[in-house]
């Protein structure tokens, strides 16, 4: 077995580096869209896949280069395999939301315990046992490349992949949709809003683009074809969450539905004082 | 050696299905004494994390059970929070949420067909014995260094998925996690062009889909045939029925012959915790003499309550069925159904790119919807079987209550039984092969475990 490295700076030695691809608590959305990349085999020309449960019957092997894992913390057994895995594998990739910040699955966290007994009733002892808060997998170990995004795009696996191949520190886009979607010249919802008589108990939480403080990266991809932002990638590591705020307040519109539509894939930041990445 | 004969042999982590699960063997010698499928997958609890959200986030929040069916929890959430305010949907809305959902049957079928179940069987993979020294391949991805027809096989397979991929996007913006549709209808649509392209890709893909149904029907399945009872939605009106059309769609059973509304679901069928099996309830039909019935759900089912009414093509493919009680012929009744699909959806395609020019308010959702407290009920036809839903909301619009039943949910009952009448047929068998069946078999229902916990 290799000793752990964490080097951001070399690049990766053997010619094909060996890859993994791994699931915690997930839909299994995002592996999809791995096995979706349009040039999915020119990708495997790239890197030596050695374990992937969803596409191969390959066993998971002692040792590999890179692993690159799905969905969130939610037992005792995801963190004792995240621990084995960082002391073999040079480079983590983290793919998706749930992997990320937490995701959906991260929803019950709060009040673990309740959810577990809604679920479960009798059989709720048994299921309890071995879970854990649902958490990123940042929590347990670091994390050396992540892509964003309740999917991932395939596309940005691949740019980011190509980044770990080369040993190239990842550059995190920092800024907000909204900036982004400004420079798109995208429809603005709350501009929308402001300029319609939008009927009572309709308006609230259908109204709220969460563009304000979300991850960019996406292109925009619900704003522009009419659906605000639900936040699937994140909080951005330079929202302003008390100035976006201010802003839903001015907006008149209610502070506490927009933190509740912001929990749906950032309940961990909000909630369990997890720190964005 | 002579304490006990019985050794144990475990499958860890089953190969090239959704989500996580075990199987558990202990063999008194070669003889299979006791077979259990375990669901090591970790709940997400999503019946209890929709509690307190907005009606609108619903569909939002369920479509993360499964990243596969997707735009089916979508639409089936959709239309159990519709059912609850008792909003109707225009018939364009209804048509595009049938396309997005085919788009999903097209991508899963093609997925589960090539790369999950393929590498089982090598006579589905041409020159697979002179390239691999094993009987199975460990992933079909390996064709990509095997000879010219492996490397067309995989070619198909990639392309197939990518246009349901390419559907899923068109309608609902993404291939994974429709983004478009929302309660009432559609935020956007695809354009007539995108239709018109859409409906000619879908028709020139028939050819690969016909060769798909020729690929499996030269399979030699295992002669197994436990002939469970099966369900799935009928139309009245005749349709293959995969999203309802109110009350002409019920739920059906192929031997016991009866129909049942949807609503009322939770009235024939029952779900149990299953400690010893892990994280997924089963469900079962409860007998009149009260005894839990295994059933199937999923394209067998489907063929056997609406066969007859298949397209064309399909309907041609669909004389290389021989029985309906065989598990393992699952495989060739979703090749049967990619046929189906691809006629259909060119059909819905041409049908909506039509009537285009008059379509542009035809899939808003009301200006206001007026907020009921209320139970919804719905169900659809998701890639591997019957879906259910029922949600309550409060007088403010704000989710209550919610029950999911998923089609593995359904067959994991149905697959555990199986096995237990597959065991005595292994006996004898090299552990390799002995292995090798049980997961054909398991495979064979195109299991997705992440759907079945939730």
């Amino acid at each position: 077995m290799s000793a752990a490295i964490h080097n951001h700076g070399s690049s990766l030695k053997p010619a094909y580096p060996r890859a993994i691809v791994l699931s915690l608590a997930s839909d299994f959305g995002c592996q999809l869209q791995l096995s979706n990349i349009a040039d999915l085999l020119d990708v495997l020309g790239t890197i030596k896949l050695e374990y992937w449960q969803l596409m191969s019957s390959a066993v998971l092997p002692a040792d590999y280069d890179i692993a690159i894992i799905e969905g969130a913390v939610t037992t005792q057994d995801h963190i004792e395999l995240l621990q084995q895995v960082r002391t073999v594998a040079q480079t983590i990739i983290a793919i998706g939301s749930c992997a990320i910040t937490g995701g959906v699955p991260a929803l019950a966290a709060q009040d673990l315990g309740k959810h577990v007994q809604a679920v479960y009733s009798d059989d709720a002892d048994r299921v309890a046992a071995g879970r854990v808060r649902p958490a990123p997998i940042s929590n347990y170990v670091a994390v050396d490349y992540l892509v964003a995004g309740c999917p991932i795009d395939p596309r940005e696996f691949v740019t980011v992949l190509q980044g770990a191949l080369l040993g190239v520190r990842q550059r995190q886009q920092r800024e907000p949709l909204c900036a982004q979607c400004k420079t798109m010249e995208a429809p603005c919802f709350y501009s929308i809003r402001a300029a319609q008589d939008i009927a009572d108990g309709m308006a609230t939480p259908q109204a709220l683009c969460l563009g304000l403080v979300t991850r960019t990266g996406c292109g925009a991809l619900c704003i522009t074809r009419g659906r605000p932002c639900t936040g699937c990638r994140g909080i951005a590591a330079d929202a302003n969450l008390s100035s976006a705020r201010t802003f839903i307040a001015n907006e008149g519109l209610d502070v506490d539905d927009f933190d509740d539509a912001l929990r749906i894939y950032s309940s961990h930041a909000l909630d369990d004082g997890g720190e964005e990445q | 050696m002579t304490a006990s004969k019985t050794t144990s042999l475990d499958i860890q982590h089953i190969a090239r299905i959704e989500g996580h699960g075990n199987v558990e063997i202990k063999l008194d010698g070669s003889r299979i004494e006791h077979i259990e499928l375990k669901t090591v997958e970790p709940a997400r609890f999503f019946e209890s994390i929709v509690g307190g959200r907005h009606f609108n986030d619903l569909a939002l929040i369920v479509s993360r059970i499964c990243g596969i069916c997707s735009p089916n929890h979508t639409i089936t959430g959709l239309m159990a929070v519709e059912d609850a305010l008792g909003l109707e949907i225009t018939q364009r809305t209804r048509l595009l949420r049938e396309l997005l959902v085919y788009g999903s049957f097209i991508q899963n079928h093609a997925t589960h067909l090539y790369v999950f179940a393929a590498p089982d069987y090598t006579n589905t993979v041409p020159s697979a014995k002179s390239n691999i020294a094993s009987d199975t391949l460990p992933s079909v991805l390996s064709l990509a260094a095997g000879q010219k027809r492996d490397r067309e096989l995989l070619r198909r397979a990639l392309e197939l998925k990518k246009l349901g991929n390419d559907l899923c996007a068109a309608i609902g913006g993404r291939p994974v996690h429709p983004v478009n549709a929302i309660v009432g209808g559609f935020t956007d649509q695809p354009d007539q062009m995108t239709l018109q392209v859409l409906a000619a890709r879908l028709r020139a893909a028939l050819t690969g889909a016909l060769l798909t149904v020729e690929l499996f029907a030269g399979v030699d399945f295992p002669n197994f045939q436990p002939d469970r009872e099966k369900l799935a939605l009928r139309d009245k009106s005749g349709g293959y029925a995969i999203l309802p059309r109110g009350a002409q769609t019920t739920v059906s059973a192929h031997k016991s012959v009866w129909s049942q509304p949807v609503a009322s679901y939770h009235d024939f069928i029952s779900e149990h915790a299953n400690p010893q099996n892990g994280n997924a309830k089963f469900s079962f039909l409860e007998s009149n003499q009260g005894e839990q019935i295994p059933f199937m759900v999923g394209a067998l089912a489907r063929l056997s309550i609406s066969g007859d009414a298949l397209m064309p093509e399909a309907a041609v493919a669909r004389s290389k069925l021989s029985n309906f009680s065989n598990p393992y012929l699952n495989n060739l009744c979703q090749a049967i159904e990619l046929v189906d699909a691809l006629e259909r959806c060119a059909a819905l395609c041409d049908r909506l790119a039509e009537d285009y020019e008059k379509s542009d308010k035809q899939i808003a959702p009301p200006q206001a919807i007026e907020v009921q407290a209320g139970v919804g009920y719905a169900a659809s036809e998701a890639p591997r079987g019957t879906l259910y839903y029922s949600i309550g909301l409060d007088a403010r619009g704000y989710v209550t209550s919610g029950d999911v039943i998923t089609p593995t949910a359904q067959n994991l009952a149905c697959i555990e039984a199986d096995l237990r009448d597959l065991a005595p047929l292994l006996e004898g068998l090299p552990q390799d092969q002995l292995i090798l069946r049980i997961e054909q078999l398991i495979r064979a229902y195109d299991p997705c475990l992440s759907c079945a916990v939730h």
